[in-house]
């Protein structure tokens, strides 16, 4: 199953960069979450899967599934909610300040 | 020691003082003590009984680098003509530099560039010379760019820093080098261990690099270009700086390095030829002047081809005529260009095709100027110090027997034939400057001033000088004696048995002979000038170094605006793809090379039906993500991953993520609603197919690449994970059961802490792009 | 004392948040932080001076015991440029009144400022990797937050751009993370540079290659060829007060990275990893003083010339010896310095001329004679002219690379050192030398020009003081070379 998911991981990637290559702002976000989807998803593969139960401490359970990437994922999904969240307004800001959506058209020149 | 050298650094700091009573006492006057003190200090060392004498600080040792002055017949030579010079050169200015200009500003570069000189002379620690070394540089282009209200002054003083500075650097990779080949940073360190720099595979470079930086200096073709301009600088700086000492720092350094680099055949071959060459180049093109300083500038050059020429032959001889000459030019030529600066001074310009006749009006410096050409021309009077070094340059040069057949043996049979060549032309120029500047019609229409006499006080240095070379052509023993035999004993790294100099040696004197020559040929092309101009203009002057550099220059600029402006486009999708194919290009061929994929199956987890549904549902709605072309269908499919993400976590065991998940999801997804709203319709993507395949390929191949490393990762388990302490310990030590929880409070509690520093600097950040706009707006 | 260690990250951090609560009271928020900044840095000073006389502080952050809790680790490395940060930062605070709009400093110009600081102290001390990638987020967010401040449409244009690469190169950071913790079980730095000892040589492909992808991720934020496209623009769009801080600190950290991970961490295929590193660092010396040569605009040439800095240290560390390490730590903290020093320097000719474009530029230095000179003071340590702080560290990786054999990088150097000063002379050739202009006020500029002076100080005495200093910067070099020192004192029984 790793493997499927690993490869699922490198689908979210490949359409997240995919999205990120093109011209108009909301497509590359929409590109920024799908990478951040891969990131998480490869972090929880990386602790192996269902090796045992949810990692919380139970009487008579011995065998839990690797807390640290779940610890390491929700803190990443936090971060990159924010930084999200910058970049929707920040979008929103820049491209009604320049009148483009288009990041084509948002090059600029050298002495500004 | 360290007084001497660093005395103008504290009268430096006086200056802006000394410089508030500018308007009653020209500040001169306050300066010129420094240098006359410190030649008077540095006399009492002349005599035949002269011994070396050291004195060391400790500045970085641990990088090798000390105060070390070393004092020996070629410093000692060196620092007289700084300070002797320079004491000569800050009288002189007194009156030509006027009150109203920014002299305090001048003195300051002066004594900068004095410290420096001699620091480079004294150094013995490669480092603290070269540290001097670009200080003499730096100093240089400051007084060149003393006029900087003038284009040319500019043009001048940068091109004088690139080209001294790019052998400054030279000079350091060559002592880079050689501090690793003989393990010491001292030159006389350097010295005893010759051997092993001899031996070193290492020699060509070592030599290139210091044969650079001394050439560029020293004005050595084709690197001389920079000088000429130079001349933009104020006439006390042209005689003192880039005649008498500062373009003699190159020929100091090969002379300091010859003990150990002369008689190897390359050096041979590289200093003699180039310093020939520069000689004949020099002399050749001096001819051709129409501005005074031009024609000295070129004769300095062709000057310094010659002592470097000498110092290539590397025989004893040649070296005592080296140094010989090291002094009779600065005498010489320091006061030729005092006389040029006060032409320039008393009749407002400097182009001789305007002056003439001048005899008459300035017959002093017409006098002097004559001493000065003559001793130059290498004329054979037994009062012109000039002569002798010629002669002795012409001996060495016939002398050379050191190489048989081959090219070695052919420079050695052609540069005595170079020799007289070059001195032809030297006759020529001398005569020219002399007789089109003080003999025939003067055109006083032509002239911006009235021509009259120098005051005494601008003359009192060139007659110093003058009388310089009167005596040493009277008594060249003296010096030879006290100093100059020990100053080529210093080159030549040993003992130097003085020879005695004399005029006559008889009609069959082979050097006497070729003196004739360059004589009978230069007094006959000097009658003919005119007809022979042609001569001088073979080569167009668009065809000189100076378009090189020019060319040079024009080109860095816009060459390398164009290279930049071709992937400096400001677009996202370029700088994103070029990042993405370095990254994929260079991490493949790292994961390829190390052989670092790797599959291994025997702990993967079981595949069930629903887990692989969800997958290929993400899956699908990723790629159409890609396709959708309606901004509400993106969400919602962007939605699907993400929820499909959170039933991903359920299945795998993780309930905290889920939630988590399942909380950000729906607020981000409202917030892209909120957003989207205000930004335009998704439109069609309207790429070309160029661009399409190519960021298809990226964006595959770097799906690609994390794919295989991910397997490869989770194939090679090569340790326990840590994390099975935070099952023991969680409920023990950490009070909890929830593990994950645990962890991101307590164990990892830093993370979490600014995680929340994160969030709330994002909603800072967002709340104060808003507000500003607000308050934008309201206005 | 152990605890020590965390108050060059609390400190600052605490500050910013205080500042929220008065942020428009505009005169008694500068006040604060200028009193906030001296604690701060006679508070890191005194750390800096305790480890370098009694050795390395650990922290083992909520008592877990490494390598199961984050460790902070107040090495002399991480000490040592703490502290420059600081120097940094009290140069900038006490210039930003005079550059800033009085909106920009009500806006939370110090939160997002003290924050940053934390954000780049936490990177140097910390001893986890995850955790480094949680402080690369909080001065990245405070950078993010700066870059905008003012919102001016370019700013914003630019902004865009500079917080879509550096998203993604976040994402790349947690996942090669998450790849070496399958690996190696661990993100403990100490225990990855021990684990990895141990590993047979037939494994270590996978490590090797998720070294390379980290390496990506720190040359992305330290501008390294070919990943620096987004830099020169976004640096010069914000306040310049703002560029001097990202020139100095946000590229460093990313240099700092690759020098603390590819020294005690990933030593293990040195031959491969570090050769590339030479050949990179080689195209972004001449890539980025190209690019130093290509405009006229004051602000990007200093910009530009972060690129060949930061080739030159990339250099050092590819060499991985004494001289190059030690001469790596030099230029960097040299390089923070100057870069700042230049910056607010440009600040002031910008504010005086009232444009960056040097064509526009002449005389200026018949008006402002102090500005002109310590300008050219700076170019000439910028340059790497001795006696000054850039000759020393240059002085290091050349020598370093001739050691080694790589002549043709001594070259290489060698004549980008050249170039650096053209870019820079011209400035100083074109807008300072020439005519008189008349036709402008003089403006006063004492409170632009002393904090560049303060700073300036600095790098004269880094050169001329070396013998001071570079003891030190030897023991880190060291210290890097031999990974177990590290090791030892976080894994410490």
């Amino acid at each position: 199953m790793e493997i499927i998911t690993s490869v699922l991981g490198g689908i979210l990637f490949a359409t997240g960069i995919y999205n990120l290559l093109q011209k108009q702002l909301l497509r590359i976000i929409i590109g920024t979450a799908l990478i951040s989807h891969g990131a998480h998803l490869l972090i929880l593969t990386m602790g192996r899967l269902k090796t045992g139960k949810p990692p919380i401490l139970v009487d008579g359970v011995t065998q839990y599934t690797d807390p640290l990437p779940q610890a390491l994922i929700l803190t990443s999904i936090v971060i990159s909610f924010g930084v999200t969240s910058l970049l929707l307004v920040l979008a929103y800001r820049a491209s009604k300040l320049n009148n483009s959506d288009n990041m084509d058209e948002l090059r600029g020149t050298e002495n500004e | 020691m360290i007084y001497a050298v660093f005395a103008p650094l504290i009268i430096l700091l006086l200056i802006p003082i000394f410089n508030k009573w500018k308007d009653k006492i020209h500040t001169g006057w306050f300066v010129l003590p420094v240098p006359l003190l410190v030649f008077l200090y540095f006399i009492p060392f002349v005599g035949s009984d002269f011994t070396t004498k050291t004195e060391s600080y400790s500045w970085i040792p641990s990088l090798g680098i000390s105060l070390d002055f070393y004092l020996d017949g070629l410093s000692l030579l060196f620092v007289l003509l700084i300070s002797g010079i320079g004491t000569l050169v800050v009288l002189y200015s007194i009156f030509y530099l006027h009150k109203s200009e920014q002299i305090g500003h001048f003195y300051i570069y002066l004594m900068m560039f004095m410290v420096s000189m001699l620091g480079v002379v004294l150094s013995d620690n490669v480092f603290v010379l070269y540290t001097f070394w670009e200080f003499t540089s730096i100093s240089s282009f400051l007084l060149i760019g003393f006029w900087n209200h003038r284009e040319r002054s500019r043009y001048g003083a940068l091109k004088s820093m690139m080209i001294t500075v790019f052998g400054g650097l030279s000079l350091l990779g060559g002592f880079i080098l050689l501090s690793i080949i003989t393990n010491t940073t001292s030159i006389r360190g350097m010295i005893e261990n010759s051997h092993l720099i001899i031996e070193s595979p290492l020699l060509p470079l070592v030599l290139v690099f210091l044969a650079l930086g001394a050439f560029t200096k020293s004005a050595q073709f084709p690197f001389h270009i920079w000088l000429p301009d130079a001349m933009e600088a104020p006439t006390p700086v042209s005689a003192y700086l880039h005649s008498a000492t500062m373009v003699k720092a190159g020929i100091y350094l090969i002379a300091r390095f010859s003990p150990i680099l002369a008689g190897e055949p390359s050096f041979f071959v590289l200093v003699s030829i180039v310093g020939i060459i520069t000689l004949c180049w020099g002399s050749y093109m001096a001819v051709r002047q129409t501005d005074l300083k031009g024609i000295l500038a070129f004769s300095t050059i062709s000057q310094l081809g010659m002592i470097m020429a000498m110092l290539g032959f590397g025989t004893q001889a040649a070296i005592f005529a080296a140094v010989f000459h090291i002094l009779n030019h600065a005498t010489f030529k320091g006061s030729l260009f005092m006389i040029a600066g006060i032409i320039d001074h008393e009749t407002g310009t400097r182009d001789i095709r305007k002056l003439g006749g001048l005899m008459t009006f300035m017959p002093m410096s017409a006098t002097l100027a004559l001493f000065g050409i003559l001793s130059m021309s290498g004329f054979p009077l037994p009062f012109l110090n000039g002569f002798y070094s010629k002669e002795l340059f012409f001996d060495s040069a016939n002398a050379l027997n050191a190489y048989t057949g081959g090219f070695l043996g052919f420079l050695q049979e052609a540069l005595p034939y170079l020799a007289v060549f070059g001195s032809i032309f030297t006759f020529v120029y001398s005569m020219y400057f002399f007789f089109g500047t003080f003999r025939g019609q003067a055109k006083l229409e032509e002239l911006p001033k009235k021509p009259h006499e120098a005051p005494i006080g601008m003359l009192i240095s060139p007659i110093i000088l003058v009388l310089g070379v009167l005596v040493i052509g009277l008594f060249p023993n003296v010096f030879v004696n006290g100093l100059l035999g020990h100053t080529a004993t210093a080159v030549s790294g040993e003992f130097y048995e003085p020879h005695e100099i004399y005029f006559w040696h008889g009609w069959d004197y082979k050097p006497f002979l070729m003196t004739l020559v360059v004589i009978a040929l230069g007094v006959l092309l000097t009658v003919t000038r005119k007809k022979w101009s042609s001569i001088y203009n073979v080569f167009p002057r668009h065809l000189s170094f100076n378009t090189v550099y020019d060319f040079i220059m024009d080109k860095t600029e816009t060459v390398s605006s164009r290279i930049t402006k071709t992937y400096m486009t400001g677009s996202l999708r370029h700088y994103m793809s070029y990042i993405l194919v370095a990254i994929i290009a260079i991490t493949s061929i790292v994961l390829v090379v190390t052989n670092g994929f790797d599959i291994n199956t025997s702990y993967l987890a079981t595949i069930t039906i629903p887990e692989v549904l969800v997958a290929i549902m993400m899956a699908v709605a990723a790629i159409a993500t890609i396709f959708t072309n309606s901004r509400l269908a993106a969400i919602i499919i962007l939605g699907v991953v993400g929820y499909g993400l959170s039933i991903l976590f359920v299945i795998y065991q993780a309930p905290d993520l889920a939630l988590t998940q399942l909380i950000i999801e729906t607020v981000t997804v409202a917030l892209f609603l909120l957003c989207f709203y205000h930004l335009p319709e998704l439109r069609k993507r309207d790429d070309t197919l160029a661009v399409k395949s190519s960021n298809t390929i990226i964006s595959v191949g770097f799906g690609v690449l994390i794919t295989l490393i991910a397997i490869s990762s989770h194939s090679n388990k090569l340790f326990e994970p840590i994390s099975s302490y935070f099952v023991e310990t969680s409920k023990s030590l950490g009070g909890g059961a929830n593990i994950v929880n645990v962890i991101l409070v307590d164990m990892r509690g830093l993370d979490t802490l600014f995680e929340i520093t994160v969030l709330g600097i994002a909603a800072l950040a967002i709340y104060g792009m808003l507000k500003i706009r607000r308050d934008k707006e309201a206005k | 004392m152990s605890n020590l260690a965390v108050l060059p990250i609390i400190i600052p951090m605490l500050a910013g948040v205080l500042a929220i609560f008065f942020h428009k009271k505009i005169k008694a928020v500068r006040i604060y932080a200028q009193i906030m900044m001296l604690l701060n840095v006679a508070v890191v000073s005194w750390i800096g001076w305790y480890v370098l006389k009694n050795g390395t502080i650990v922290l083992e952050t909520g008592d877990w015991q490494a390598p199961f809790g984050i460790v902070l680790v107040a090495d002399p490395l991480a000490m040592i440029l703490v502290i420059t940060t600081n120097l940094i930062a009290l140069a900038c605070v006490f210039y930003a009144p005079s550059s800033l709009s009085a909106k920009q400093e009500e806006y939370y110009f110090y939160t997002l400022f003290f924050l940053l600081i934390t954000g780049v102290s936490g990177a140097f001390l910390t001893g986890d990797l995850f955790n480094l990638f949680v402080f690369y987020e909080v001065l990245l967010m405070a950078s993010y937050g700066l870059i905008v401040l003012g919102g001016e449409k370019v700013q914003l244009r630019e902004s865009v751009k500079y917080v879509l690469l550096n998203l993604f190169s976040s994402m790349l950071f947690v996942t090669a993370v998450a790849f070496l913790y399958s690996v190696v079980g661990t993100v403990n730095m100490a225990q990855i540079a021990e684990r990895i000892q141990e590993v047979p040589a037939e494994d270590q492909g996978i490590i090797t290659t998720i070294a390379i992808l980290l390496f990506f991720v720190f040359a992305t934020k330290g501008a390294i060829f070919p990943l620096y496209y987004w830099m020169p623009k976004s640096y010069i769009v914000p306040n310049v007060v703002v560029s001097a801080l990202f020139s100095a600190l946000l590229t460093k950290v990313g240099i700092y990275s690759i020098l603390r991970t590819f020294s005690i961490m990933f030593v293990q295929d040195t031959e491969l990893t570090h050769q590339i590193f030479l050949w990179l660092a080689a195209l972004t010396m001449i890539f980025g003083v190209i690019g130093a040569l290509s405009t006229n605009n004051v602000k990007l040439i200093i910009v530009y010339n972060i690129i060949p800095a930061v080739g030159y240290m990339l250099l050092g560390i590819g060499l991985l010896s004494p001289s190059g390490l030690s001469g790596s730590v030099y230029y960097l903290v040299h390089d923070m310095i100057i870069k700042t020093a230049l910056f607010l320097l440009i600040g002031a000719l910008v504010y005086v001329t009232g444009t960056s474009d040097l064509k526009k530029m002449r005389g200026v230095i018949h008006q402002y004679p102090v500005l002109a000179w310590l300008f050219l003071l700076g170019t000439f340590v910028l340059a790497g002219i001795p006696p000054f702080s850039g000759f020393i560290g240059k002085l290091l990786i050349l020598k370093g690379a001739a050691e080694e054999g790589e002549y043709v990088l001594v070259v290489i150097g060698l004549l980008v050192s050249l170039l650096i000063l053209l870019s820079m002379v011209r400035i100083f050739v074109v807008g300072m030398w020439g005519e008189k202009q008349e036709i402008q006020q003089k403006r006063k500029i004492g409170k632009f020009l002393i904090p560049s002076a303060f700073l300036l100080f600095f790098s004269v005495f880094l050169g001329v003081g070396a013998e001071w200093i570079y003891p030190h910067i030897e023991t880190i070099a060291n210290s890097l070379l031999d990974p177990s020192i590290y090791i030892d004192s976080v894994l410490k029984e």
